[in-house]
């Protein structure tokens, strides 16, 4: 019991004294994470939106498979992008494998089906007003289009923000495509899981301490938004 | 001679292959107010939403000016696009404040902040919200979204404006608004405003022109009463009418289904008690409007459903009739004209 309590005392000496190493580990989760997110955004947001407002052939096939791919296991996809980025993979030559773009290419993977269907719900919501109104003040389609994404704002935000935890989260990827070496692709969950065997509880904990008030910070934003829509 | 706006030729459009318009000749002026009435289904929202490019038809023409805009590609109306707008029946704000509701045309279009901001005042002031620039669209009721959305419409400076049924689910508070708002635009702006609606009496009070549709086409003359329904059969035989409100009518008829009625307002018979008589119909209502026009008086009767009756001002003194008095109509199921 004693090794606990000794536990979390170190821990938040640990973040007190903002220890550099434990920064680091955070400010390198983050920056792999949120990278990955604005990718997956860019096209997740777009993809998603295209899904819900244009006909086209297989689109209940698409809806089906992006849903599926919602509980694509984080191993699995370190696994498919394993294969693609090691030495004898297609994309090999790249030399990817256990830097932190492998690791970005990987939570990108697990976020875009996220966004996607967040998205595709969102503006599916949205009054099929929207776009006549916005064409016949004069709106191009372009237009037309961007202040349909504008109106269901919150939501599409909401759909970032849930993909961004999802991610931040998730050890299996992150693990297997960046290989927890210290210093260069060790983030906050594989950190845990190293230190946690070894037996370094106080750093363990607070690295999770942080990763809590991450995701704390997450839902909180996320409640936010939700409860701006209309 | 003046220009013409509009020219539509042969127009044909149908949904799931029934035809909901079938227009062959219909000319606008520019600057004039025109009303389309016509019972609910007879294409009048159908009609604007071609005239405003936001569908196309099956057949036939359109031009704007002398432009035909029939058979161009979307992205080739832009141009003729932001010379009109259309205020829908069913007001839609988007998601901000008054201000950038109006302000969105504007943007779109590029105009310089400056110039938006004195086009918002005075579009605010027509409508008569000068205090509702900060105002979230949300907290809005339903009259004051539709000057809003009137508003919105003006301060692009429309070569047209398409109001489609302007007044159709407001208080009557708002309609003397909208009305006021109508009659403001005829006044001072050059657009060609063209609105839908179901009131007749409101078309001729705002309109220089009325045109009347029917189960898409056009036609002459408007008939008083006129009212949609379907034809039914009972067991002994009989035919009658069954309308919307689920009054039924006895009427003369081969068909079946749904129809237009007409009954002539002469053709109705006034009278405090019902009395034993040929006539097949007999319905007591209730005068809700009272209009003299020279010899004759027009009658508003609320009965489940509204009619108009004329009577000469001899009867209508005779009878010492008022605004509420009960009263029994009574015609002849020969007197209900089908269409």
């Amino acid at each position: 019991m004693d090794f606990i309590i000794e536990g979390i005392q170190k821990a938040f000496q640990l973040i007190f004294t903002l220890d550099s190493e434990i920064f680091n580990i955070v400010l390198l989760s983050l920056k792999v994470s949120l990278t990955a997110v604005i990718l997956a955004s860019l096209l997740g947001v777009y993809l998603g939106f295209l899904m819900a407002v244009k006909d086209y052939w297989g689109k209940r096939f698409s809806v089906a498979l992006v849903n599926t791919l919602l509980a694509l296991p984080t191993v699995v996809i370190g696994l498919i992008v394993y294969s693609l980025i090691s030495r004898r993979g297609p994309l090999g030559v790249f030399e990817l494998l256990y830097t932190p773009s492998a690791m970005i290419l990987g939570q990108f993977i697990l976020a875009v089906p996220i966004i996607i269907a967040l998205t595709h719900s969102a503006v599916q919501g949205i009054d099929k007003r929207v776009k006549n109104t916005a064409l016949t003040l004069g709106a191009t389609e372009a237009q037309s289009a961007w202040m349909v994404i504008k109106e269901a704002r919150y939501a599409v935000l909401a759909a970032i923000i849930t993909g961004f935890g999802r991610v931040i989260a998730e050890v299996g990827a992150a693990m297997m495509l960046g290989g927890n070496i210290k210093g260069s692709t060790r983030v906050m969950t594989t950190a845990i899981a190293l230190e946690t065997t070894k037996g370094e509880f106080g750093f363990a904990i607070a690295l999770g301490i942080i990763l809590l008030f991450v995701a704390f910070s997450i839902n909180i934003l996320l409640h936010y938004f939700q409860s701006k829509r209309v | 001679m003046d220009k013409l706006i509009f020219k539509v030729r042969n127009l044909k459009k149908a949904y799931n292959s029934k035809i909901v318009l079938d227009v062959d000749n219909l000319n606008f002026q520019a600057g004039k107010i025109y009303a389309i009435v016509g019972p609910n289904g007879s294409g009048k929202t159908t009609l604007l939403n071609i005239l405003n490019l936001l569908e196309k038809p099956d057949e036939g023409k359109i031009f704007f000016y002398d432009q035909k805009i029939t058979d161009k590609k979307n992205s080739d109306t832009l141009e003729i696009r932001r010379k009109m707008t259309l205020v829908n029946q069913d007001p839609f704000l988007f998601h901000s404040t008054v201000y950038d509701n109006i302000a969105y045309g504007l943007k779109i279009r590029s105009i310089p902040s400056k110039v938006q901001k004195s086009r918002i005042r005075s579009a605010l002031n027509i409508v008569g919200l000068s205090g509702f620039k900060d105002r979230k669209a949300n907290q809005l009721s339903g009259g004051e979204a539709q000057r809003v959305v009137i508003a919105r419409a003006l301060v692009i400076e429309p070569e047209v404006l398409f109001l489609d049924e302007p007044t159709a689910s407001i208080d009557q508070k708002h309609i003397d608004v909208v009305e006021r708002i109508i009659k403001i635009i005829k006044k001072e702006i050059e657009t060609t405003v063209i609105f839908t609606t179901h009131d007749l009496s409101q078309a001729y009070r705002l309109a220089d022109e009325v045109i009347s549709l029917l189960d898409g086409k056009i036609i002459k003359k408007v008939p008083e009463n006129l009212l949609r329904g379907e034809i039914i059969e009972e067991e002994d035989g009989l035919k009658w009418f069954k309308t919307i409100g689920n009054i039924k009518f006895a009427i003369v008829s081969e068909k079946f289904g749904l129809a237009y009625i007409s009954i002539d307002p002469r053709d109705i018979i006034l009278s405090y008690e019902q009395f034993q008589s040929s006539a097949r119909n007999s319905f007591l209502g209730k005068i809700t409007k009272i209009i003299e026009q020279n010899h004759l008086v027009k009658l508003e009767i609320d009965m489940g459903i509204p009619l108009v009756t004329i009577i000469t001002k001899e009867s209508f003194q005779d009878m010492n009739l008022n605004l509420g008095s009960k009263i029994y109509l009574t015609f002849k199921a020969s007197a209900v004209k089908l269409y």
